[in-house]
């Protein structure tokens, strides 16, 4: 059972609404229908019908969770719109980064909102089959949730005939481990047909071709949780949420000095409310924010009037990702963390594109030569022409994104680095080498 | 047929030298294709890295792209666990390998049983046919084979192949890539819960960030 943090009143909570109405036994079928369940799914099989849903997704502006923000009512539209004799929906709930529990948050502590979520859109797509891929790594979790699905089966919310419509939609839980790019939808799509999990290129989009060659939606499981509240509520109601370009609310993982965890906020919520949120900076100033996981951007204190939604975050050189937000004090390095992150990703790194398995291991080389008191007088140019061509090429998000780190580090540390490389001093005193082999004996002749 | 002899040899020389004067021409690739034969497909070649070991990382991708299948491999796989190979025994890379044993007068041992231990097929076959020997469901057939035997002997990774229809190639494929799958008896006997073969990479990129935030001691 996961916790929440408390956030303010008046923001509203679309994926922890019923939370506190679970918290005794969160697979509680019939707490959870009084508490609001499957009414998304009856008005939508009922009133709204298969192209009404996907017309009040669209209404609703709602945009996927994943990290790309592709508009989901579009997704769907896409693949009902592809003749095809079987096509799946696909719940994703790997949550790769290991530093975000968000997807075991959602999925713990309110498992129908993502079943129905589930359902509503194999409904509208006219898929009969769905896909709730979990992470394994929580045995206890993927049995609570094969027992929420048979006991949405049985209650008639799934299964062969939904509601009584006629409409057919086998829904499976399948525990995947083994690997950080399963968050990635081809990749997870790959590993639901039992193969190598190497991404594909698009187009065509899942939508079109996807697992087994049949149209797929692959929606992250906090997409897919908003759908049931927005067939209740209405698109208009959703739209209303947050802020224009991205509506809605998003799960975010909190981490700073002070603390931290995981609190529902609507999209646009400047960052600063977002450290407020995490218990604050603590006793030391800012220094960066890094927004989106280990691909994510690292923000300045500059920034903190950036709203958290998609483009604004795009535009500042970060993304949502995987809704990690980490405050990061003056005791730390740009140039540390950064080839940190991109350490990660490059090990993590699939190998089917030479951008990616290459250009990754090269970039946090050099990130390793600046912070180990090596540097080139030429790295800070050949981090960004190497950034520059890695994103160019890349075959999927995971490289393009990953270049992050270091491009926002440059873009807003730049000095910082430059003290690195042209200096041979760390001003947060952490790249120890330098200051032994080079910065500490300048200062003894200075 | 020519009855004077070294005609043959004058030919050959006259279209060397044909070709020798007549115009060079440089394609502009890759903004220019060459023409080339519909059959053609290059030369293989095996490149080395500059401390003089193989690049190759016998993942089989390229006998398996092969459109006319004249490629095989066998050896010991790049960290020297077990022999893999592609493509029957006896084309012509390791018979040319045997032939060399076998002129050397040693005896010469059949690889083609010795190369892996047998196993018993029995628990794997019923393995298999709870999945109907459906390739879709291959991650879940080698979760299970692991669960089976502790790990995933080649001598099943065969098996499976040969019923399924699934290429030996991308069944290795795919049970290389993920980290929970491995190909050797594990250390210790008792079945690892889920989750752990990913759980070091995972528990070492929190404690390093946590040690580059300063945030030490803390779980994140």
């Amino acid at each position: 059972m996961a916790t929440f943090l408390a956030t303010p009143r008046q923001w509203p909570r679309v994926l922890t609404g019923r939370v506190d109405a679970l918290a005794a036994n969160p697979a509680d079928l019939d707490a959870a229908v009084r508490a609001g369940a499957f009414e998304g799914l009856r008005k939508a099989v009922r009133d709204l019908g298969a192209t009404g849903t996907i017309a009040t997704l669209a209404a609703s502006g709602l945009r996927g969770r994943g990290g790309a923000g592709m508009p989901t009512g579009q997704k769907w539209r896409a693949a009902s719109a592809q003749p095809a004799d079987q096509r799946y929906v696909v719940g994703n709930g790997y949550g790769a980064d290991p530093a975000v529990h968000t997807d075991h948050a959602l999925l713990s502590s309110d498992p129908y909102a993502v079943i129905e979520g589930l359902v509503i859109a194999a409904f509208a797509t006219g898929a009969t089959r769905a896909i709730l891929a979990v992470r394994a790594d929580d045995p206890a979790l993927v049995t609570m949730l094969e027992g929420a699905v048979l006991a949405a089966e049985e209650a008639g919310f799934a299964g062969e005939d939904v509601l009584g419509t006629g409409h057919a939609v086998e829904v499976t839980v399948r525990p995947v481990q083994g690997a950080y790019m399963l968050g990635e939808e081809t990749v997870l799509l790959k590993a639901l047909e039992g193969r190598r999990g190497q991404p594909e290129q698009v187009p065509p989009y899942p939508t079109e071709r996807g697992l087994f060659d049949r149209p797929t939606v692959v929606n992250s499981i906090h997409t897919l949780a908003a759908v049931p509240w927005i067939c209740r509520e209405g698109g208009a109601a959703y739209a209303a949420i947050g802020a224009k370009g991205s509506p809605g609310t998003a799960l975010v993982q909190l981490r700073g000095p002070a603390g931290g965890g995981i609190a529902e906020v609507p999209l646009g919520t400047p960052l600063r409310d977002l450290v407020k949120l995490a218990g604050g900076t603590g006793p030391r100033p800012l220094k960066a924010l890094l927004v989106g996981g280990p691909t994510g951007g690292l923000l300045p204190a500059e920034l903190l009037d950036t709203p958290y939604e998609f483009d604004a975050l795009r535009a500042a050189g970060a993304h949502l990702g995987s809704g990690s937000v980490v405050i990061a004090d003056d005791r730390t390095c740009v140039v540390d963390l950064a080839r940190l992150l991109t350490r990660f990703s490059a090990d993590n790194a699939c190998g089917k594109s030479i951008p990616c398995r290459i250009g990754l291991r090269r970039l946090s080389e050099i990130g390793d030569r600046i912070a180990g008191g090596r540097p080139k007088p030429t790295d800070a140019t050949l981090l960004g022409d190497l950034a520059h061509d890695i994103v160019a090429s890349g075959l999927c998000d995971h490289e393009r994104l990953a270049t992050l780190p270091f491009t926002s580090g440059m873009r807003y540390f730049r000095s910082e680095i430059d003290d690195h490389i042209l200096r041979s001093t760390c001003p947060a005193g952490v790249c120890q080498p330098i200051a032994v082999a080079a910065g500490a004996a300048h200062r003894d002749h200075a | 047929m020519s009855t004077i002899p070294g005609m043959g040899m004058v030919r050959g020389m006259g279209l060397t030298l044909r070709r020798f004067f007549a115009p060079k021409a440089t394609i502009q690739w890759p903004e220019v294709h060459a023409d080339v034969a519909p059959k053609f497909r290059g030369r293989l070649q095996l490149l080395y890295d500059e401390y003089g070991t193989l690049k190759c990382e016998t993942c089989f991708q390229c006998a398996q792209a092969c459109p006319i299948e004249c490629i095989d491999m066998g050896g010991i796989d790049t960290k020297g666990r077990f022999h893999v190979h592609w493509g029957p025994p006896e084309t012509y890379g390791e018979r040319r390998e045997e032939s060399a044993l076998r002129r050397s007068g040693r005896p010469v041992a059949d690889h083609g049983y010795t190369r892996f231990e047998g196993i018993d097929l029995g628990p794997l076959d019923a393995i298999l046919d709870a999945h109907d020997y459906d390739p879709g469901d291959m991650l879940a057939i080698l979760e299970e084979a692991q669960a089976e035997y502790g790990y995933l002997p080649v001598a099943a990774l065969r098996h499976i192949s040969r019923v399924t229809g699934a290429w030996y190639a991308m069944i290795y494929g795919t049970a290389t890539y993920y980290r929970h799958l491995r190909f050797e008896p594990p250390a210790v006997t008792d079945t690892p819960p889920a989750g752990t073969a990913q759980r070091g990479i995972e528990d070492g990129y929190r404690s390093a960030l946590d040690a580059a935030l300063g945030l030490g001691g803390r779980p994140s």
